[in-house]
């Protein structure tokens, strides 16, 4: 009975709110109406009686109020009226809403695109299970001196025998297949070469069917191949019938025994085939194409498996002469899918957007408590008309809420826009980028932070309000009021901390913008305008091509019909491309050279190259001549040596005439004779010295997988469709693959820098920006709080400059101490770029020198309509304010 | 006790508003009358306490409203008991007869 009592009193009081307020007021007039006629029976006049019943009754309002602290539902309906009354007080102050929702969209939109992305790629766990127990193995040793470069089969066995730290230890070569048969046209993908344990080792179920199982990786193994999901739905329409076909895999039948699904991306994101490799029983060392990936047994580390790596590795020196300072370098998966720049950039990144946070919250924090002064009068008249504290701070969190709300929306739609942006773009080929979407838990940190920011600062006004004495708060507004002195400092704090603040993002991304003009003006090594040049890796799939004989006539055909495409100046053949595709790299041996017994020449990159190679891509000869049609494989022997090979070999002497040979294991005793010199060239990244380099003719050193490399008069948008039909009429067996300009290359070749700076330069504008509206906010509104003071210093004969000057000093020393901090600041900071750096130093003076003069100019600028008003202030209206 | 600064526990003020409404309907002001005259004149009920106390009684369910003409012909809410009210006063006047039964027992220990 009570119960239904209070639903029909909950839902009157929220539904028919206007008549229950008509009510109560009704009711409290006629009382007052009766206390006056009771009052007026003991003889009073009018005026007196009503007067005493009002005493009486104690204000009307108040009795009110209280009542309605009692009416069921009030805690539910003051919400709703707080909300109201929020949502009116925000747009009454519109500028103050939109700068700090937007303010709190950008700290929250940008903290959670960044850390969704750093979360998917440092943290979210891998599709492979218990990933951080499977490490993938290098080997380094001189003379390749790869980081984490390659093994070769006879490694792989001798680390196999001695393993006791790893469960199956397993090999694998990334590689281009040809995919032909039946089911539709050739086409090349990427492919990777694995022993029987590969999969078992990353433990991920297939699809459908099975993946290699023991024993199939034996010498003589029926040859296998197991397909991604991509492959199989766009080759094979998704049937299950594909299991037990037969595919062409570079020519040679391979049977499909199952399909992984497509969270399987090992190797590399875009592997699409494996293919079981058979160890043979290798009769020499070489050559190095393989990494092992392995899983610990249960209780080893990592440390105890590379101790064990370690030993391994002496083992195989002793084993073979040719290895020196060789080593075994394990990483953990994740390391190895994550390359050695992108964690310290994506760190790095982290933590400027955690900057930009804060600034935004600072400034948030400075945008309400500029506005709490203004709201002190606001909060004591509700006090006096009866509000009780808790309901005035229920009513500013009401307030602060909306506005973290209102910003969370906003920047949930910026984070959502971003990561869909960067996942399409996909800057620097991020890997993992797969697992990058928003982050839930990274959203709700970012609203809850900006929200406690706003309760924090947002509840200012309530408690001095409540504090303060409430008739000279009415009367005076509170100027001059040490609370308002306390806040004003606390405001300058604040706004010296969004400098520092800035200025350390601005020294990071000055320093990155720097490192990123040094890496554009490194050519690579060639002149010819890369939008012209158009190059095209061929493969011609059958076996045939193999022979030297048909593969050189097929390429004298493709380079026929290349040249005779509208708008082809010049097309040859390399195995080599800058900036970044080295082919082929070996060490050499020079006739009259003596070695130290046991030492050898370095590794150096070893392009095969045709002829009007570096004609087409514009690398000078220095001397000597560049390769002909003459240099065929009947013909002498000949090579071409780069600018850094002479200086480094033939210090002081002629190079031309001098003969070398490849002095790899397994290579024959043929002298090249040296019959030009060119320029340097990058083969291995633009930040990677390869200077030293040996050339041979592709007539002499054939390989039927090569580059076509076209160069154009002008567009080449069309040409590669015209050089895939002119190639395939040849024979429609031939895959094509990686068509795209050198411009294409070059691009992708600095994606990666281009990505981290890009971002910081964003973070650091940003976080400007916000420091500026923090100055602007905090000298307009001093401005205008001196408006009396100033008023009357003009009055009394201060000049317009002299106000200026005074506005200027005050926005110029917080600058000055907040860019003294910062600076101190970047030089703790910016140490974490190092890696990220190239031909630049962490405290490289220009950008420590021009970063604060940003900063300076910005403060102005944002003083600048501040101070303009200062001086237009009139004395006497200035006299008569307020 | 001073009739001004008397102030009314809640549960007191219940009782007594329950009990000035037995016999018939009265608006506020009456109410307050009737108060003060059952107490021998020991309790006013001031408006700010009056008001808040009828309505959450009514949306209690004890009491129920409607607007009426008052003595001298002004309109006034009445406010008069529901059978719940009864029972409620019932109630509480037990509970408080325990309570002044226990609190001068106690007063004359010795």
């Amino acid at each position: 009975m009570q119960f239904l009592s209070r639903l029909f009193s909950l839902g009157r009081n929220l539904f028919t709110r206007a008549r229950v307020e008509q009510d109560l007021d009704a009711e409290l007039r006629a009382y007052l109406d009766q206390v006056t006629d009771e009052n007026r029976k003991t003889g009073m006049g009018l005026a007196e009686a009503r007067r005493e019943a009002q005493v009486e009754l104690g204000g009307i309002e108040q009795v009110k109020e209280h009542v309605r602290q009692v009416r069921t539902g009030q805690v539910l309906e003051e919400l709703l009226l707080d909300i109201r009354y929020g949502v009116r007080t925000l747009r009454k102050n519109l500028a103050f809403t939109v700068v700090a929702v937007l303010t709190l969209a950008l700290g929250i939109g940008a903290n959670t695109a960044m850390f969704s992305v750093a979360y998917g790629i440092l943290l979210r766990p891998l599709p492979y299970p218990a990933a951080d127990r499977v490490a993938v193995v290098y080997m380094n040793y001189f003379p390749r001196e790869f980081k984490f470069g390659t093994m070769c089969i006879r490694d792989y066995l001798m680390w196999k025998e001695n393993n006791r730290a790893f469960e199956n230890p397993s090999l694998f070569r990334s590689l281009r297949m040809d995919i032909g048969g039946n089911e539709g046209v050739p086409e090349q993908v990427q492919g990777a070469s694995v022993t029987a344990g590969f999969f078992s080792t990353l433990q991920v179920a297939p699809l459908i069917g099975r993946a290699f199982g023991v024993g199939e990786d034996r010498p003589a193994a029926a040859s296998l191949a197991v397909l991604s999901e991509s492959i199989w739905r766009r080759r094979f329409a998704a049937s299950s019938a594909v299991l037990g076909q037969t595919i062409l895999v570079n020519g040679a039948p391979s049977t499909v025994i199952g399909v992984m699904p497509d969270v399987f991306r090992y190797p590399r994101r875009e592997t699409e085939v494996w293919t079981n490799l058979p160890l043979n029983p290798p009769t020499r060392f070489g050559p190095w194409f393989y990494r092992g990936v392995a899983r610990l047994k249960p209780g080893v580390t990592m440390e105890q498996a590379q101790i064990e790596l370690n030993s391994i590795g002496l083992r195989l020196m002793q084993e073979n002469n040719y290895y020196k300072r060789l080593t075994l370098p394990v990483l953990n998966l994740r390391d190895a899918l994550l390359g050695t720049t992108l964690k310290p950039a994506i760190l790095v990144l982290a933590g400027a957007v955690g900057l930009v946070l804060l600034i935004a919250v600072v400034n948030v924090a400075n945008l309400i408590l500029a506005r709490a002064t203004v709201r002190e009068r606001e909060m004591a008249l509700r006090l006096s008309l009866g509000a009780g504290r808790g309901r005035l701070i229920r009513q500013l969190l009401t307030e602060s809420v909306l506005l973290a709300v209102m910003g969370g929306a906003a920047g949930l739609a910026l984070a959502w826009g971003g990561i869909e942006l960067i996942r399409a773009w996909n800057p620097g080929n991020l890997p993992l980028i797969d697992s990058v979407r928003l982050d839930g838990s990274a959203l709700g940190f970012m609203i809850l932070v900006s929200m406690l920011t706003g309760i924090l600062f947002g509840l200012a006004p309530a408690l001095q309000g409540s504090r303060a004495d409430l008739n000279s708060t009415i009367k005076e507004g509170g100027r001059g009021a040490s609370v308002g002195q306390a806040r004003g400092r606390a405001r300058a704090a604040l706004v010296v901390s969004e400098i520092a603040l800035s200025l350390t993002l601005l020294v990071g991304a000055g320093l990155l913008l720097r490192s990123f003009v040094n890496l554009q003006r490194v050519t690579g090594g060639f002149s010819a305008p890369p939008r012209q040049i158009l190059t095209i890796l061929i493969s011609p799939g059958s076996k045939k091509y193999n022979d030297e004989h048909a593969g050189l006539a097929f390429y004298d055909e493709v380079l026929r019909r290349a040249r005779s495409v509208p708008g082809v100046e010049l097309a040859a053949v390399t195995d080599s491309l800058p900036p970044d595709r080295q082919g082929d790299a070996d060490t050499f041996a020079i006739d009259g050279q003596t070695l130290p017994s046991g030492e050898m020449n370095p590794i150096i990159s070893a392009p095969t190259v045709g002829p009007d190679y570096f004609r087409g891509l514009g690398i000078p000869l220095v001397k000597g001549r560049y390769f002909t049609e003459h240099d065929r494989s009947d013909s002498a022997a000949v090579a071409i040596v780069s600018e850094g090979f002479v200086r480094r070999f033939f210090p002081g002497q002629e190079a031309v005439g001098k003969r070398i040979k490849q002095s790899g294991p397994g290579y024959g005793d043929k002298w090249m004779e040296i019959v030009g010199v060119v320029g340097n060239v990058k083969y291995l990244g633009l930040t990677i010295d390869t200077d030293p380099a040996y050339y041979m003719p592709f007539a002499q050193s054939y390989g039927p997988r090569i580059y076509l490399v076209v160069r154009s008069s002008g567009d080449t948008t069309n040409q590669g469709a015209a050089l895939r039909r002119e190639i395939q009429s040849i024979d429609p067996g031939v895959t094509l693959a990686q068509i795209g300009t050198m411009e294409q290359a070059l691009n992708l070749s600095v994606s990666q820098p281009r990505f981290d700076t890009m971002l910081l330069v964003l973070f650091a504008g940003i976080a400007m920006l916000l420091a500026a509206v923090g100055i602007y906010g905090l000298i307009a509104y001093s401005v205008a709080q001196r408006t009396h003071e100033i008023g009357l210093r003009m009055a009394l004969g201060a000049a317009q400059g002299d106000v200026m000057q005074m506005v200027v000093r005050q926005a110029v020393s917080l600058a000055a101490i907040g860019i003294v901090i910062g600076l101190g600041g970047a030089f703790a900071l910016t140490r974490l770029l190092k890696a990220l750096l190239f031909g630049v130093g962490v405290t490289d003076a220009l950008t420590f020198a021009a970063a604060p003069l940003g900063i300076v100019l910005v403060v102005l600028l944002a003083t600048f309509v501040p101070a303009i008003r200062a001086t237009r202030i009139s004395p006497v209206v200035a006299l008569r304010y307020e | 006790m001073s009739k001004a600064t008397t102030n009314l526990l809640q549960g007191t003020l219940d009782l007594l508003i329950l009990k000035a409404l037995v016999l018939t309907a009265l608006h506020g002001l009456a109410i307050s009358h009737r108060v003060e005259q059952i107490t021998n004149g020991t309790f006013r009920v001031k408006p700010g306490s009056l008001f808040p106390a009828l309505h959450r009684m009514e949306e209690a369910g004890w009491l129920s409203s409607s607007w009426g003409d008052s003595e001298n012909n002004r309109r006034a809410k009445f406010y008069r008991l529901t059978a719940t009210g009864r029972r409620q006063l019932q109630t509480e006047t037990r509970q408080w007869e325990t309570i002044a039964l226990a609190i001068a027992s106690a007063l004359q220990a010795s």
